[in-house]
């Protein structure tokens, strides 16, 4: 027998309670792994962006159109390394419920300068770089909806017209782009600006925001001033910021979800902070005679509290390990489920980190105050109650 | 006496407990010397103090004042931590009722006091099932204290008491809960321990017949030894 | 029957005197019983909240025209062509001059500063005609005045003037190079309305270079039931092909994925959060069925039957959820009830709404904490009447 086998008797003495202890505790940290892993997804686009990369946007509002010679004009900015342009296309597939993240882009330098989050194979990229109606698939979006290279898309358009009257343009699959990063989104289709500017019916010669790549994160602030300088008092002024700040903005527009979040885990805590730290100071109150019977057997004073912190630590691990994994498997299910709205959902290592800090916090806390009464019981009267 | 073979000397001890603003004295001046090799049976009526006479000696209690030594050192002054190393090594508890731990098996109840030796899984083992055949228990080594009879689970505890091989046995009415077979039984294995490994007991009992495997009886009153008893 | 009465009511009653020996186990399954309340009923009340906004925004009598398939009012376009056949269409209603009841609208959506966080926030800017401000039920000025047309000025919801800076009556707001003065703050019952600022339509196509562009067209209809005839004409001529629906419906749309997405979050969490309460209503019913062993077998020795040990601890264990459950509610009630939010809407705007938790949704939560009461306080009563008599006497 050892300390441990000895901590793990006392805990299960009453099976039925430390199973509710460790059911509760459980549920705990489901909730606690689920809602941080939910928080991180969010505001993975905070956490992932490059450093040294800007977006320059109307001062507007992002949704404004920029004029495509700007493209041009931002290009010879000094401390600029590379610039491509996007355009949000309101892309659906066949029902407008069916709602696909569609960007109209210019290929060749959207893809070098995204380069270290998509990975896409060298055949792939030279079929998207020459084929006009070409399309480049997010995996996670190849994967859902069953697209293979080669298959013809008619993508509509919730926005834009074509010169024609219809809403529909014609795409071909020419590859599938897979994340380099497990956070990193792949549920998006990525097409020809040239293929969508020469066809639509209005807004021609527009983009929809610029994206550059400076020489160092050293030069941003300086960049982002050249660039809204060149800009200021024409009819489409810049707003240009770093792709961080920006994503920080755009998902803080949602609502304080790190707050909510924060209150709903916090909730599940108090909850079982009160619950377990109640049991364990019944458990140890229903155990002082034995308690005082180590004592006299000559356990110091020091071994006691480590058995009753041991019991209440243990708890806190065999309630939260098992909650720690729910969790890990509940996000691997919501992943595809939430594919459109939260795209990118894990459990990643540091979640698990901070969950076992928190379970020692909680067998800490829950047990620290049993533990010292337990290790300052008066051996005499503690034995003197029968 | 010499004072080579004294083992425990109790020179002027007061005992004194506050309860409700009320002092209530148990020992003023109280001088008791427990030979080595002593098997001492103390009688006396409820509250003449015998219970905190076994804790000073085991020391859980502590001194008003006076002092206390076990083998010459004294112990009433130690710090929490030592006296509990201390009680480790020279005293063996036994109960009137038992004290077993419910979720332990008679063997890891024996165990007990050995995780606070170092000695090592096979040693604990050994020792464990030497002291379960002292007090014919060899069988029963994996029973829980519940599927056990009185006398059984009070042999388990004095196999627990010797487990450590302490000097000093402090018995609190050892059969006080059992039937006179089951007395017997137990009184018998004590004289054997006093007898032949050569333990001091120090016996608390209300009960003569259990005083008489004692080799000397004192009779403690009002906090005090009868003069006849006292030994110099 | 009358004795079975009474020997409940005695065992109730001594399980009830018995609560204040295991206080602090007590008030922690209370408590765990509020918090999964508050946390159901805040998610509902943001969810109620968001909806009565939106869906609250939309009359009967109103139709909405937008592009086919462009589901928002920002992704949506019509022609100059297409306006003027609307204006023609059947169950469109006219004043008095003969003039039909339209107002072609378009709508942009401008930077704001959020007052909370500081953070850049999505609002609509809509340019409206001169009918726009009579096609909305229930408008009222609330400070100064309507823009002039012609002029840049603009006029600002209450709800936007409450969580974004800067648009207070008399101030200038720059959006791009333009610059506009707040000329009005007006209030539309709490409708999204509340959460937009409008100005003049023809300055708003000429300063954001938009000449002769136009994204949903409303029209006053002759009665709700004009909105059959009004599609049917639609559909019948192939240079309209437009989306038409009743601003109910619309509004309706609009309000449903936010409040879906919101109301699956909050159900899961609870319940989820439900199962951590029950396991600690279970333990704290067992440890009261424990400290009573010999209360109950002392009644049952004397008599009493296993039934009012039954109910005598599940009515303890539904007295204990159903306090939680009240103060749970509310707390909701006090802490969120009335508390301002926005978020983005489906027009990809910032919709403002405020937490609204009525009397069914606090229901909804007490019966849930009933429900933890009823499965926590079942088995430790089932265990309570089957308690062995000599066993329980013997402590």
């Amino acid at each position: 027998m050892t300390d441990v086998s000895l901590i793990a008797r006392n805990l299960f003495r009453k099976k039925l309670r430390a199973a509710l202890m460790i059911v509760s505790i459980m549920t705990a940290f489901l909730i606690f792994g689920v809602l941080v892993a939910f928080e991180h997804a969010f505001n993975a686009g905070e956490d992932l962006a490059a450093a040294d990369r800007l977006m320059v946007v109307n001062k507007i509002n992002f949704t404004q159109p920029l004029p495509y010679a700007y493209y041009e004009r931002v290009k010879a900015v000094e401390g600029v390394r590379q610039v491509s342009h996007a355009n949000w296309f309101g892309g659906y597939y066949q029902e407008p419920k069916n709602f696909l993240i569609v960007l109209a882009v210019e290929p060749e330098s959207y893809l070098k300068i995204y380069d270290r989050e998509l990975d896409v194979p060298d055949d792939a990229r030279r079929a998207f770089l020459s084929e006009r109606t070409g399309a480049l698939v997010g995996e996670a979006l190849a994967q859902d909806k069953g697209w293979k290279v080669g298959d013809r898309l008619p993508v509509s358009s919730t926005i834009y017209s074509q010169k024609n009257g219809g809403h529909v343009w014609e795409m071909t699959v020419v590859g599938i782009a897979k994340p380099a990063k497990p956070h990193i989104d792949s549920n998006f289709i990525v097409f020809h600006y040239d293929y969508f500017n020469e066809t639509r019916s209005f807004g021609k010669d527009m983009i929809g925001w610029l994206v550059l790549t400076t020489t160092s994160p050293a030069v941003n602030d300086k960049v982002a001033k050249t660039v809204d300088a060149m800009f200021a008092n024409s009819t489409a002024e810049t707003a240009t910021d770093t792709e961080k700040a920006f994503n920080k903005a755009f998902a803080a527009q949602f609502g304080n979800i790190a707050l909510i979040v924060k209150l709903v885990v916090g909730a599940a805590f108090v909850t079982i902070l009160m619950i377990v730290g109640n049991t364990m100071a019944m458990a140890v109150r229903e155990r002082v005679r034995e308690i005082a019977v180590l004592k006299t057997l000559g356990f110091p004073p020091a071994r006691i509290l480590r058995l009753i912190l041991g019991e209440s630590l243990l708890l806190a691990l065999l309630g939260g390990l098992p909650g720690i994994g729910l969790a890990a498997l509940a996000v691997a299910a919501l992943r595809e489920k939430l594919l459109n709205f939260i795209p990118g959902m894990v459990m990643t290592p540091d979640i698990a980190v901070l969950a076992v800090v928190l379970m020692l916090g909680l067998g800490l806390v829950t047990g620290i105050i049993p533990a010292f009464s337990a290790m300052r019981l008066n051996i005499a009267s503690a034995l003197g109650r029968s | 006496m010499t004072s080579d073979d004294v083992l425990v000397r109790l020179t002027a001890v007061d005992k004194r407990f506050t309860k409700s603003k009320e002092t209530i004295t148990i020992f003023e001046k109280l001088d008791l010397a427990i030979a080595s090799g002593d098997f001492i049976a103390v009688m006396g009526p409820s509250g003449s103090g015998k219970t905190t006479l076994l804790n000073l000696l085991g020391g859980i209690d502590r001194p008003s004042a006076g002092e206390i030594r076990f083998a010459g050192e004294r112990i009433d002054g130690l710090p929490e931590s030592r006296l509990a190393h201390w009680r480790a090594g020279h005293i063996g508890f036994i109960f009137q009722f038992y004290n077993l731990m419910p979720m332990l098996t008679a063997a890891q109840n024996v165990e007990l006091p050995l995780l606070l030796t170092s000695l090592g899984g096979k040693d604990r083992r050994r020792r464990v099932e030497a002291a379960l055949a002292v007090v014919n228990l060899a069988d029963r080594a994996r029973h829980y204290p519940r599927e056990m009879s009185g006398g059984q689970q009070q042999r388990v505890a004095i196999a627990r008491a010797v487990v450590a091989d302490p000097g000093l046995l402090l018995c609190d009415e050892p059969t006080g809960d059992l039937d006179r077979s089951n007395a017997d039984e137990i009184l018998e294995v004590l004289r054997l321990l006093n007898r032949e490994m050569g333990k001091t007991i120090v016996m608390v009992t209300h009960d003569p017949a259990a005083a008489k495997y004692a080799k000397r009886t004192l009779h403690l009153d009002k906090g005090r030894f009868s003069e006849r008893d006292l030994a110099a | 029957m009358r004795s079975l009465l009474l020997q409940i009511a005695a065992t109730i009653k001594i399980n009830l005197k018995s609560l204040p020996q295991r206080f602090w186990l007590s008030l922690s399954t209370v408590v765990a019983v509020g918090l999964v309340v508050v946390v159901l009923l805040s998610f509902l009340a943001m969810a109620n909240g968001f909806r009565q906004a939106v869906k609250g925004s939309g009359s009967e009598d109103i139709a909405i025209v937008l592009r086919g398939g462009s589901r928002s009012e920002l992704n949506s376009t019509i022609s100059r062509d297409q306006i003027r056949l609307i204006e023609e269409a059947p169950g469109v209603a006219r004043n008095a001059e003969g003039k039909p009841l339209v107002s072609a609208e378009l709508y942009l959506v401008v930077d704001g500063l959020k007052r909370a966080t500081g953070t850049k926030a999505n609002l609509p800017l809509r340019g409206i005609g001169p009918m726009g401000a009579a096609l909305r039920k229930s408008i009222t000025l609330a400070q100064g005045r309507m823009f002039e047309p012609g002029s840049n000025e603009i006029v600002v919801g209450k709800g936007l003037l409450a969580e974004y800076r800067g648009f207070e009556l008399g101030s200038t707001v720059k959006f791009g190079t333009t610059r506009w003065t707040v000329v009005g703050v007006f209030e539309a019952g709490g409708s999204v309305f509340e959460s937009e600022i409008w100005a003049d339509l023809p300055v708003v196509q000429s300063l954001f270079n938009r000449t002769n562009f136009f994204q949903t067209v409303r029209a006053r209809l002759t009665g709700p039931q004009a909105i059959a005839a009004l599609k049917r004409y639609n559909d019948e001529d192939p240079r309209l092909k437009l989306d038409v629906k009743t601003e109910n419906e619309y509004f309706a749309d609009q309000s449903s994925n936010t409040t879906d997405l919101i109301q699956k979050l909050g159900w899961p969490l609870a319940i989820a959060m439900a199962f951590g309460a029950l396991a600690g209503a279970l333990n704290t019913m067992y440890s009261s069925v424990a400290a009573r062993t010999v209360e109950i077998a002392t009644l049952r020795a004397i008599g009493f039957g296993a039934f009012p040990a039954f109910v005598g601890t599940l009515v303890e264990s539904l007295v204990l959820s159903a306090l939680g459950g009240v103060l749970g509610a509310g707390a909701t009630f006090v802490f969120f009830h009335g508390l301002t939010a926005s978020t983005l809407g489906e027009s990809f705007t910032q919709v403002v709404f405020s937490f609204t938790l009525t009397p069914a949704l606090a229901l909804q939560g007490i019966v849930l904490a009933l429900v933890v009461g009823l499965v926590g306080g079942l088995f430790p009563a089932i265990r309570a009447a089957r308690l062995p008599i000599v066993a329980g006497l013997q402590g």
